[in-house]
């Protein structure tokens, strides 16, 4: 049980790896954005399998509290760059 | 009862896992953003979805297992909000970037 749980922990965090491998290689604001939106989902996640894993309820504060910053910063990234078009 | 709970659960996590792991290949291999937006939101919403579950079948306490269903409605309802705000600046911004 809790083998097939660290299995998905690694899961989690090599997409966290893939999806910052976009960031790093395309260099683009649009491309960064869309990389950082799938390492935050992606880190959600990987707290969800932390509070299956351990059984403690503390991380999933730190999901919820992380999915809320994420939509803060999309929606700041997107403010941005309609601004910078004018 | 608890050994079939714990075989959902950690299914439910794996499945999310995978999902994740696909919409990040996805996220590297698609040369355009907006492309690229359409494999990152749809498997990653889903796979939260499913670890939510999975999550939430682990925990007994009612206060543990409705933070784990607020985790899971804020994603549902942010996610699509702010990707749709992303695109909508990306397809504004086409043509001089």
């Amino acid at each position: 049980m809790t083998l097939a749980l660290d299995i998905a922990m690694g899961i989690v965090v090599l997409g966290a790896v893939l999806a910052a491998a976009r960031a790093v290689r395309r260099g683009r604001l649009a491309d960064r954005a869309v990389a950082f939106d799938t390492i935050t989902s992606a880190l959600t996640c990987g707290f969800l399998v932390a509070a299956a894993l351990t059984q403690e309820d503390r991380f999933v504060d730190l999901a919820l509290v992380l999915g809320l910053l994420s939509f803060l910063s999309s929606v700041t990234i997107a403010r941005y760059m309609e601004s910078r078009r004018r | 009862m608890r050994a079939v709970l714990d075989v959902v659960s950690v299914v439910s996590i794996v499945a999310g896992a995978t999902l994740v792991l696909l919409g990040a290949i996805g996220v590297l291999r698609f040369r355009d953003p907006l492309v690229a937006m359409h494999a990152a939101t749809k498997p990653a919403t889903l796979g939260v979805v499913l670890t939510g579950l999975g999550t939430a079948l682990q925990f007994t306490g009612a206060s543990s297992i409705t933070k784990v269903v607020l985790v899971v409605l804020v994603q549902l309802a942010t996610v699509p909000v702010g990707s749709h705000m992303l695109g909508r600046a990306m397809s504004r911004s086409r043509d001089d970037d």
